[in-house]
């Protein structure tokens, strides 16, 4: 089976770096961004096709993360959207669920629930491009 | 009366007080879709197997408080296109994240009527892409 790709969008580098060693050693081919401005540029030029997109919320500036979400929804075949912060309020978790972002972590992560997480909506995902297609 | 063999709306409604179970039944008659009603998980469960449910909408209490957010989870997983909505005490964080990651489309308060609640699922779904559920396998349309 290939190795499904990730992108891990964080500005803070020891989390990005961290995240990227985990999912490394689970198989996946992690592409780090270090912020929102070279997540969206990579996404956009559309050099890299995602399988899925773990993206920090507040980095240039507060909820900035959202503009990935958004940028990954667009692509087709469309990424699972993960969106991991540690200053969820309800204002910007309601616009989690109206982007339909597939899952919201809370800092500190609890890492094992987030790989459990990835696998399960990657494995959902690709059943449901199965049924598209048959 | 002839029985239609076409394939109908089906909205599907859990909750343990009988009183918002009607109100639900009648506003969702009133919009064209066959209400399935249960109050309790075994019966949802049931309606979950026979029915193309196109519309969910599910209390985060059935028994106890925080079992209709696994159901709304199996409906999802079932019915990947349909809506699924929760019926909660509060739209905080913790009930926005439960939504979030059981896939889940809208979370309605409590103190939401249903009325207001059934127009906002249609108001989303007219801006959605249209649902096609099959008809179960034994039944073939009439033509």
């Amino acid at each position: 089976m290939k190795q499904p790709s990730l992108m891990i969008v964080d500005d803070e580098v020891n989390v990005t770096r961290t995240l990227q060693l985990i999912f490394e050693r689970d198989g996946y081919r992690v592409t780090p961004a270090y912020s929102c401005a070279e997540a969206l540029a990579l996404l956009g030029n559309g050099s890299k096709k995602m399988d899925a997109v773990i993206t920090d919320l507040n980095m240039e500036r507060e909820d900035i993360g959202f503009e990935v979400a958004r940028a990954a929804r667009k692509l087709l075949p469309a990424p699972v959207v993960v969106i991991c912060t540690g200053y969820a309020n309800p204002v910007n978790s309601r616009l989690a669920l109206d982007l339909r972002v597939d899952y919201l972590a809370l800092k500190p992560v609890d890492v094992d629930e987030l790989r459990a997480a990835l696998v399960r909506l990657l494995a959902r995902r690709t059943a449901s491009r199965k049924r598209e297609v048959s | 009366m002839a029985r239609s063999f076409l394939p109908q709306r089906v909205a599907l409604v859990v909750h343990p007080d009988v009183a918002t179970l009607s109100a639900y039944q009648l506003a969702f008659s009133q919009a064209g879709f066959t209400p399935i009603i249960a109050r309790e998980l075994p019966m949802a469960l049931l309606a979950v197997t026979q029915h193309p449910i196109e519309v969910a909408v599910i209390s985060s209490k059935i028994a106890e408080e925080g079992d209709g957010w696994p159901l709304a989870g199996v409906v999802r997983q079932a019915f990947a296109p349909a809506f699924v909505a929760v019926i909660a005490r509060e739209t905080s964080v913790h009930t926005l994240q439960a939504a979030i990651n059981n896939g889940l489309n809208e979370i309605y308060e409590n103190s939401v009527t249903p009325n207001v609640v059934v127009d906002s699922i249609l108001s989303k779904l007219r801006l959605s892409a249209p649902y096609s559920p099959k008809p179960p396998r034994s039944v073939h349309p009439v033509q």
